[in-house]
């Protein structure tokens, strides 16, 4: 079992999937001059809000610290842990020296809490003492590298006293190494100490030799100590570097302001390197000292932490609010809330001030004049907002008959990033959204649909067969007798074909909607009672061209290449650095992630790709292989087949799989069949892959999602999907080159969009062979169930970050539609 | 500044850059003809995304 501690209410693991766990250190008396003042007030509510605000900002754990001179701790502390037990979720650390003080808290404690802390400062007493404690109440236990010579400067000391407070407490007290959360301790690198300037060095690789010294073993740090004695807008921007490294370093838990982080994507490249060579004490040729430099940097930039750091703030309190939503941005967002609700009811909050400034955020969507992520911040600032006012709402009103949507992906389609935007835009925009999930049959829609008593329900799904899915229930749930309006969004879906297809079949509106805005549109527009089915008015639409050429001879006298070998084999723990380089970051972040220039001059969308997109590339390239988030297979091989008219039948162990591909009805009528040579010109040779990253990526972002982190969740989705076709590219071209007909490909990624090289590879489920039938035969024989890819019913490929194709070496072999 | 009628897009949806001086003769379009003025119908050769996905793209 993971090593896990537990409130009354959850149990939360230490080593959390994105590490560090946080640790709330705001309810401490002797660091936090709020709470100390409210301790001396005895006024223990509002000591405990501050302990909930932590929680509500992401913290996972809360520290809790009443030891103050002139107090009495014990009381003091059981009180506090008897308030928090009840109303916190996040478990409990207990921040006390005393052992009686600790014990009763232990006693007292429902749940399975945190000791901070031990250490050998006494030669060995209170550590015996605190252990048994743990032992008897199931503890974790916080132990920092101090003894009597004192706190352990250098990495080795570090290591000698993590290994005795080891011997008591594990061998001598009877606890687990995985009850241990050492705490290499952080000393400043800001005070100018000669010292102390390889302390942030020594820490680390303290975390380091610790943790491979007693491996089981916790690594928790005071993240914020490295940067005592610097100025506030520097300290937050030192402290989340110092903590990134940390992390990398092998850290596991960080006793933080949770709220103070700042994402390391959103600080810019020459302050994050300002930070680092003050960590790692580099030195410049004929530079200042490090300490120096960074002082000299961040002294020009009082008041701008990151690109779009807090500035003083102007106007009403009411003018505040509707800019950081605007703006996407969380700080103080509690302390603003708290001024309005002196004046302002809670509900009157939000649909006076957030809704119209969400509205407002739609309407320069609309107008092109913000980008989609930026719109997803500010809906986090609105979710956000709206959580801290939810316990200060009278349940009446929280419940104003918002109109309700019922969201569904469709039967057979795991897809749900196009759902989810829709749930955030619309829930963000004031409306009950009641989002029922992935491959939801239309029986349970219908139930669903009737039990919440939704005004309208929104169906999504990006395959084509999801279109179908569509067109085919809609008799269905006019057979339900219902005829609230039916609002349905995919890739696969046209104006035309709702118009045509889809709304005959119902007695309420159906409605096209391209994307959560025009959700947002028709949610509107059906409040004002004018929501109409989509029209599709032939004489005015645009026929979309189908792309090729006109006439086409497919050359038959082409070599067959000789492959390296015959039959099916797997290829694992591939370096991530070999395919990560052919991401298109072009359809990555125009596409995916929706930074599109629109009405941005070339300068303006330079430097918003510079300043914000790359910082954000980068990091999701550094952290899905720091993080392990990349488990790149392949199964794959090479097979005798021959063409059959439109069918390639593939020979693999001693069987006949035929793979049937349809061919263009207008001109120049190809087919992929057409690619490769029939029997009687003596058969050829077709290449398969299935390649996947893992499921490991893909339940980071349901967690984003979760945790309601929209903008985030948009970009790894986004980075997963071309990281996934990156590897498909990559091992395409491996497949070239084992067949010999690599010739001088082009790595240019460029080149790789424009299919600038012999040979092509067919997805399956895309335009050329749109069939994702072919699943079925296909894992047969490339058996991929054995590197974690299974089918569904459906025959869509689970993880979801998987793709295959089928490999055609034919020089002519290029992309097509069907 | 380039003018217009050399001016490239890019397609959001997949990377294909559409370049006045290459035209897209696969799709009987020609040499020199400006973004502007493609043919309404006319898509993404690469994947078939329709002209509003396209970007202005200039790298100077």
């Amino acid at each position: 079992m993971k090593p896990s501690i537990a409130s009354l209410y959850q149990a939360v693991e230490l080593q959390q999937e994105i590490p560090p766990l946080l640790i709330g250190e705001r309810a401490n008396a002797t660091g936090s001059k709020k709470f100390r003042e409210l301790l001396l007030a005895d006024d223990y509510q509002a000591c405990l809000k501050i302990a909930l605000e932590q929680e509500a900002k992401g913290a996972h754990v809360i520290d809790l610290c009443t030891a103050y001179a002139g107090r009495n701790e014990t009381v003091d502390m059981t009180t506090m842990v008897g308030l928090c037990a009840g109303a916190l979720k996040a478990p409990l650390m207990i921040d006390s020296t005393t052992p009686e003080v600790i014990e009763a808290c232990l006693r007292l404690y429902p749940g399975r809490a945190i000791v901070n802390s031990i250490n050998l400062e006494d030669g060995g007493v209170n550590i015996r003492r605190i252990c048994k404690a743990a032992k008897k109440y199931g503890a974790a236990v916080v132990a920092l590298t101090i003894d009597e010579k004192g706190m352990a400067l250098t990495a080795a000391d570090k290591l000698r006293i993590a290994r005795n407070i080891h011997a008591i407490a594990v061998d001598e007290c009877g606890l687990r190494t995985s009850d241990l959360l050492f705490d290499s301790l952080t000393f400043t690198v800001g005070s100018g100490d000669a010292t102390l300037r390889d302390a942030a060095m020594q820490t680390l690789e303290g975390i380091r030799r610790i943790k491979a010294e007693l491996p089981g073993c916790l690594a928790v740090l005071g993240v914020s100590n490295i940067s005592f004695g610097l100025q506030p807008q520097a300290r937050r921007l030192l402290n989340s570097v110092f903590l990134h490294e940390a992390v990398a370093a092998g850290l596991d838990a960080a006793i933080i302001d949770a709220a103070k982080i700042v994402p390391l994507a959103s600080i810019a490249q020459e302050d994050r390197e300002m930070c680092l060579d003050l960590l790692y004490n580099r030195q410049v040729v004929d530079g200042k000292e490090p300490l120096m430099r960074f002082i000299d940097h961040f002294s020009g930039k009082a008041g701008e932490a990151a690109d779009q750091g807090p500035q003083e703030p102007t106007g009403t309190p009411e003018e505040q609010l509707f800019a950081k939503v605007l703006s996407g941005d969380k700080d103080d967002l509690d302390d603003l809330l708290a001024m309005l609700r002196e004046r302002i009811k809670p509900v009157a909050i939000i649909n006076q001030i957030l809704v119209p400034a969400m509205r407002h955020v739609g309407e320069l969507f609309g107008k092109g004049e913000i980008l989609l992520p930026f719109v997803l911040q500010s809906a986090e600032v609105m979710k956000a907002a709206v959580t801290l006012l939810e316990p200060f709402m009278d349940r009446a009103e929280g419940d104003n008959r918002a109109t309700s949507i019922l969201l569904a992906t469709v039967q057979g389609d795991v897809h749900d990033i196009g759902k989810n935007l829709v749930d955030i835009i619309l829930s963000n925009n004031g409306y009950v959204v009641h989002n029922i999930g992935i491959k939801v049959p239309a029986e349970t829609v219908i139930e669903k649909a009737k039990e919440y008593q939704v005004d309208m329900i929104g169906l999504s799904g990006l395959l084509v067969k999801s279109a179908i899915v569509m067109q085919e229930s809609l008799p269905q749930y006019k057979e339900a007798g219902l005829d609230i309006p039916i609002l349905l969004g995919g890739a696969a879906l046209t104006p035309k074909f709702v118009a045509e297809s889809c709304a005959p079949g119902y007695s309420g509106p159906v409605v096209y909607c391209a994307d959560a805005f025009a959700g947002l549109k028709a949610v509107r527009e059906h409040e004002e009672g004018r929501l109409q089915s989509t029209t599709y008015d032939p004489l005015t639409a645009v026929k979309p061209m189908k792309p090729g050429v006109r006439h086409l001879t497919v050359d038959r006298s082409n070599p067959v290449p000789l492959p390296p070998f015959i039959g099916q084999r797997y290829v694992e723990e591939i370096d991530p650095a070999l395919f990560l380089p052919l991401i298109n970051t072009q359809a990555l972040f125009r596409g995916r992630w929706g930074y599109r220039r629109g009405k941005m001059g070339a300068e303006a969308y330079r430097e918003l790709v510079l300043g914000t997109v790359q910082p954000i590339y980068q990091e999701l390239l550094h952290r899905s292989v720091a993080d392990g988030w990349l488990q790149a297979r392949v199964s794959y091989g090479y097979f005798s087949c021959h063409a059959e008219e439109n069918s390639v039948i593939v020979r693999a162990d001693g069987q006949e799989y035929p793979f049937f591909f349809p061919r263009q009805s207008e001109p120049p009528h190809l087919c992929i069949a057409d690619y490769f040579k029939s029997a009687g010109e003596g058969g050829d040779i077709a290449g398969f892959f299935i390649v996947t990253i893992g499921a490991r990526i893909g339940e980071e972002t349901t967690r984003l999602y979760r945790d309601n982190a929209y903008h985030d969740y948009l970009m790894l989705h986004g980075f997963s999907v071309e990281a996934t076709d990156a590897l498909a590219e990559y091992w395409h071209g491996v497949m070239r080159e084992e067949l010999g007909i690599a010739g001088d490909q082009s790595k240019d990624p460029v080149g790789a969009i424009t299919q600038e090289y012999q040979g092509s590879r067919y997805g399956f489920g895309y335009p050329a062979c749109p069939d994702l039938g072919a699943h079925r035969p296909l894992f047969d024989f490339l058996k991929p169930e054995a590197i974690g890819i299974s089918l569904t019913e459906n025959m869509q490929m689970v993880p979801e970050q998987t793709t295959s194709a089928i490999v055609a070496h034919h020089p002519q072999a290029k992309y097509f539609a069907v | 500044m380039t003018s217009p009628k050399h001016t490239r897009y890019i397609c959001a949806n997949c990377g294909y850059i559409y370049d006045p001086a290459a035209g897209d003769p696969m799709n009987s379009i020609s040499s020199g003809t400006s973004f502007e003025t493609l043919p309404e119908e006319w898509v993404c050769p690469m994947c078939y995304a329709s002209q509003d996905q396209f970007d202005v793209y200039d790298e100077e």
